[in-house]
């Protein structure tokens, strides 16, 4: 066999299965054709055998009907208690699940794969038990008959005539599992129910003769035996795909089946299914919604349902064409099969070829198209699916028809004398137009005729009988006939149109508005109160959104639509627990803990599952439609990716947030260990070398180490200053103590303070004659000039001044400060104001890093501004601060006087 | 015959602080010696190049290099001792200068009379460290490096062939640390560059033998994650 490379993804996607596989527990089925074959009996020996083998083995539960050699087997192993149920005053015992939890054997041997549970139970079948067992990683052993499987249910009605409910869907053994194929020959099993050694329940004696006839027993048997054939089947040929043997399996054509909702929707899904089965293709159940009224929503949601555990796609599409939209989406989706039931086929659709299958026939040339035959050809009545429309809403549409037609006629009456008889057609057409757009098609029909009738009875010679004379008129009359019906016709299915149009319109329209409010959303919780408000609104139901609180319990976030309480009950509260734990729906309207009067969606991210959302419906409405369903579905998701989304801005943020904290952490530790060190060094350099060597130096020499230390403990005490200044200011306890005072004053003081660190540096100082005073904390302002001075003469050479002047402009005061140093390149001027940033040239080490920053702080405690800018003629830096300027007081008036 | 007098050692200090140059200065001028001043790296190379000195103090937080850069380059052309001066908590660098070249270091902030104590153990050590005397004693403590015999208050004492050499390392190198990296070096191989633990047991044993309380260590003093330094005073010879 030529051995291809194996596709990529298909290994991929084996590999994350086999790991999967390994976590998981592993399933063991033993299938029969028919009851009493010894499926028990079988499972039961081979837990014996396991237990030899040293493996922990657990019986969860084992239904021995009282056969004595079958409770022989089970004494000897490990029984767990079954849990006891009431239900309606009896007594019912099923498998206790969480005990089998926490017992965590080996292997768990669980009998009957498909059963029903009593209702109180987790889940409503026994294979959704297996389920999390398996999941919890125990391997189960089980006991199924082939009636049993999903697939082949109708299969086996064919054979014996008995249509058995409890169904195991075909998903379920989607997994890897052994199939032990528990063989008995007819006659055997025909000679040990006579025996009394098969069990039968009471219900099932009737029906008894006819299911164990020899053929029947013949056929299940041949059936039971291709079925674990199949299975080894599938096996076989995932290994091949696997392995790029077989080139051809690899392009897959998908299986279309439409439905509508008005018969044998079941049997179309599953005979679809074993279609795509067979050529191990994928497939869609779809239904085109036409706004048609008699369309069976039950029908359709079970049918929806089983083509999901079937492991099919459903698609819901919208539009006035069956046929087109059908062929439409085959289109897109590379379909190549299109399968449909017989459809109602009304006589005259079919002669004018315009019945769905002819439609699909003539457009659709590419695709095969399967027409299947179902097998009760008894076709439902149209006017029983009809029932379903409220009395009160017929009348009116009657009610209304009444009238437009008795308005009509009277109309007519009057333009009698102005147009001829053919004329007043145009007045009937009208009402019947108007009548079919707002009413069922039967009424609108009714319209046509009666119309026809009136303008006939009324209008047409001779009056008032319904024979016509005139061969004119009898044309007129006819074809105002034939138009009438058309337009009825026509404006219904425009009405229908719209209809199905205004429901996709609701659908986009509440998610578009979620979508926009969650976009607006800037955290969680806001994303948690749009999203639990747009689903009240959208679905008119109570709405409450609920999150993992760190630990294993949920929290109610956010709640809308008034919800009757404000917490949930206990119960609700576990059911909310047990969706956040496994991703999956449970409560109201699932199969899963329905008893809760909520319905609980998982709201879902990659990295698992965040919370549940809870909708409550009104009690009366008893089911949710495909349409809600979905829409329901969409927003949960919606929101869920929102809300991961902004948990993970968030943490982005606080990320941030540290970083930056610790940079400035960093910048303060090292200016702080240089900064309060170096003065330090020199003092105790300076004091240690007069202690020891002060006798053998000349007294000039002492002197200036003595004056060292001095300046140097000053320089010390700047900087704490500088540091306790930068506290204050952080910390918002910067109390103004305002004064009237003029900028000379505060200038002179700040250029004698620096021209005692900086003797040699020239200042110039230049203000305006006569400017008006500040009125701000004195000490202050003169810091903060003291600090723009003091940068301003670290960077100016030698020879150049630093230039000081003050003005002012637009009731502010204006002082400039420029130094002729190198200057600061446009893009650090901004920065130089933050806390230690040095301009990296040359002065490492001279510059805390602090004092602009004070700076800032200062004047703009005051209400001022400072900024950088090039100095006159690009050459330094000019350092501006504007304070703003309050009104001077005015004088006393006697003092201006004296 | 007039003796000509040596010139007093010449002493280039390179720091950028004012008040650190001017109080070096005048203490190592009182003490005798000549005194460059430079404020930055260049400079400073400069100023050896060009005038040449007897030994260099050199400052590691420089304005417009990094010391060991400053370190490297004089290197590439010059045996003179270095001390650096450093701040306590930048470890890491000193053994990097330490290993890059400079001989000794001194942690800021400092009594004068430490970085004296450097100067006069490096201006001394002039030469070359292997031509030191052979005997270190100091009146109780007599190390006979050429005989490889240690003797405490008259009293012999054993050492075994490692711990001596450690021992004689250090004695060698008086005054001045050794670091770690270069004892283990050395002494046991460039494989054993991080076995600290190995050097640690040894100085222990060492410590102990020579009667040394680790907390107040006469002989024998450890530079935390640098090294080793012997603190012995060569008595009357």
């Amino acid at each position: 066999m030529e051995q291809r490379r194996p596709d990529p993804d298909v290994l991929l996607a084996r590999v994350a299965a086999a790991e999967e596989q390994e976590r998981r527990g592993k399933l063991k089925v033993f299938l029969g054709a028919a009851p009493g074959v010894g499926k028990t009996f079988a499972m039961l020996n081979a837990a014996h055998e396991l237990r030899r083998q040293g493996k922990d083995v657990v019986v969860g539960l084992v239904e021995t009907h009282g056969r004595a050699e079958t409770e022989a087997l089970v004494s000897g192993l490990e029984v767990l208690p079954r849990q006891r149920l009431d239900y309606k005053g009896k007594t019912l015992e099923e498998l206790d699940l969480d005990a089998l939890l926490r017992r965590r054997p080996q292997v768990a041997l669980v009998d009957e794969l498909a059963h029903t549970n009593a209702p109180g139970s987790r889940h409503q079948r026994r294979y959704q038990d297996v389920e999390e067992l398996l999941e919890a990683g125990i391997d189960v052993y089980t006991t199924l008959n082939v009636q049993h499987f999903e697939s082949l249910n109708d299969v086996v009605e064919q054979i014996t005539g008995v249509r058995v409910r409890e169904t195991v869907p075909d998903s379920f053994f989607d997994r890897p599992h052994d199939v032990v194929l528990i063989d008995l020959p007819p006659r055997e099993l025909i000679e040990r129910l006579r025996q009394g050694k098969v069990y039968v329940p009471d219900q099932a004696r009737a029906a008894l003769q006819s299911f164990f006839s020899p053929s029947n027993l013949a056929a299940l048997r041949e059936l039971a035996m291709q079925t674990a054939a199949d299975r080894v089947d599938s096996d076989l040929r995932e290994y091949l795909t696997a392995h790029g043997a077989e080139p051809g399996a690899l392009i897959r054509r998908r299986v279309l089946v439409a439905v509508d909702g008005h018969q044998h929707t079941e049997y179309l899904v599953r005979v679809a299914r074993r279609l795509a089965e067979r050529r191990n293709a994928p497939w869609t159940v779809a239904y085109v919604d036409t706004g048609s009224r008699r369309t069976d929503h039950d029908d359709l949601h079970r049918a929806f349902q089983l083509a999901k555990r079937l492991g099919g796609d459903t698609v819901i599409l919208r539009g006035g064409k069956v046929a087109d939209e059908l062929l439409s989406y085959a289109n897109r989706h590379g379909v190549s099969t299109v399968v449909i039931g017989q459809t109602r086929e009304r006589p005259i659709a079919r002669a004018l070829g315009r019945t769905v299958t002819q439609q699909l026939l003539g457009k659709g040339a590419r695709f095969d198209l399967t027409i299947v035959n179902t097998p009760y050809s008894r076709m439902r009545s149209r006017r029983l699916l009809e029932r379903e429309e409220p009395w009160p809403e017929r009348l009116r549409e009657y009610g209304f028809a009444t009238a437009i037609l008795v308005a009509a006629t009277l109309l007519a009456v009057v333009l009698d004398r102005l147009l001829p008889v053919g004329g007043l057609g145009f007045v009937f057409i009208t009402a019947v137009v108007a009548v079919a757009v707002r009413s069922r098609r039967t009424v609108a029909l009714a319209m046509a005729v009666l119309c026809f009738v009136s303008y006939n009875f009324f209008f047409t010679e001779p009056r008032l009988t319904l024979r016509i004379t005139h061969g004119a008129d009898l044309v007129a009359v006819f074809a105002f006939l034939l138009a009438a019906l058309a337009c009825s016709q026509l404006a219904g299915r425009v009405r229908g149109q719209n209809v199905a149009l205004r429901a996709a319109n609701e659908h986009t329209r509440a998610l578009q508005a979620l979508g926009e409010r969650l976009a607006a959303a800037v955290d969680e919780a806001q994303v948690f109160r749009a999203g639990a408000e747009e689903l009240s609104a959208a679905l008119g139901c109570e709405t409450v959104v609920l999150c993992r609180d760190g630990g294993d319990a949920v929290g109610l976030r956010a709640a809308a639509g008034q919800p009757r309480d404000a917490e949930l009950g206990p119960r609700d509260a576990a059911a909310a627990d047990w969706v956040a734990e496994h991703g999956q729906a449970a409560g109201r309207y699932t199969n899963t803990l329905s008893a809760s009067s909520w319905w609980l969606l998982p709201m879902m991210v990659e990295r698992g599952c965040l919370g549940a959302v809870g909708l409550r419906f009104p009690s009366a409405q008893e089911r949710l439609s495909e349409e809600q369903r979905q829409l329901a579905e969409a927003m949960v998701q919606q929101v869920a990716l929102a809300s991961d989304r902004a948990r993970l801005a968030a943490d982005l943020e606080s990320a941030h947030v540290d970083s930056e904290t610790e940079r400035l952490r960093t910048a303060l530790l090292s200016s702080v260990s240089h900064d309060l060190r170096s003065p330090l060094a020199s003092v105790i350099g300076a004091a240690s070398s007069l202690s020891a060597y002060g006798d053998d130096m000349p007294a000039a020499d002492r002197r200036q180490l003595l004056e060292s230390i001095r300046s140097e403990g000053e320089r010390l005490d700047r900087y704490i200053q500088n540091l306790l200044d930068m506290t204050r200011l952080g910390a918002g306890g910067l109390k103004l103590q305002r004064d009237w005072v003029g900028i000379e004053e505060l200038l002179s003081s700040a250029v004698t303070r620096l021209r005692k660190l900086f003797p040699a540096v020239a200042v110039e100082t230049r203000v305006a004659p006569g400017p008006p005073l500040l009125y701000v904390h004195p000490a202050l302002i003169e810091q903060a000039l003291f600090n723009v001075l003091e940068n301003a003469a670290k960077f100016s050479p030698p020879g150049a001044p630093v230039v000081a002047t003050a003005e002012s402009a637009d009731g502010k005061l204006v002082i400039e400060i420029t130094d002729g140093g190198p200057g600061i390149p446009e893009e650090e001027r901004r920065r130089i104001f933050d806390m230690f940033w040095s301009a990296a040239r040359g002065d490492r080490g001279r510059s805390t890093g602090l004092g602009l920053t004070i700076v800032r702080g200062m004047v703009g405690a005051h209400g001022g501004k400072v900024e950088a800018l090039s100095g006159p003629g690009g050459v330094g830096t000019t350092i501006r601060i504007a304070l703003p300027l309050p009104e001077p007081p005015r004088p006393d008036a006697q003092e201006e006087e004296a | 015959m007039t003796e000509v007098a040596t010139p007093p050692p010449r002493i280039l200090v390179i720091d950028d602080e004012p008040q650190i140059r001017r109080f070096l200065e005048i203490s190592l001028r009182s003490q005798g010696y000549g005194v460059d001043e430079a404020a930055t790296g260049r400079e400073g190379l400069e100023r050896l190049a060009t005038r040449g000195a007897d030994l260099v103090v050199l400052d590691l937080g420089l304005p417009d290099m990094e010391g060991h850069e400053v370190l490297r380059e004089l290197r590439q052309w010059s045996r003179v001792p270095v001390i650096v001066l450093s701040v306590r908590a930048s470890e890491a660098e000193k053994v990097r200068v330490l290993d890059g070249g400079a001989n000794d270091y001194v942690t800021k902030p400092f009594g004068i009379q430490e970085l004296m104590a450097r100067v006069r153990g490096l201006l001394r050590g002039q030469g070359a460290p292997e031509d030191a005397a052979p005997v270190f004693d100091d009146g109780r403590l007599r190390v006979d490096l050429a005989r490889r015999l240690v003797s405490l208050d008259g009293g012999s004492v054993r050492f075994s062939r490692k711990e001596f050499s450690v021992l004689a390392m250090l004695v060698r190198h008086s005054g001045r640390v050794v670091t770690q990296q270069q004892l283990l070096r050395e002494l046991w191989g460039p494989d054993h560059v991080h076995d600290t633990h190995y050097l640690r047991i040894v100085v222990a044993k060492i410590r102990q033998k020579l009667g040394d309380d680790p907390a107040h260590p006469r002989y024998v003093q450890t530079e935390a994650g640098v090294g080793y330094r012997f603190v012995g005073e060569q008595g009357p010879a």
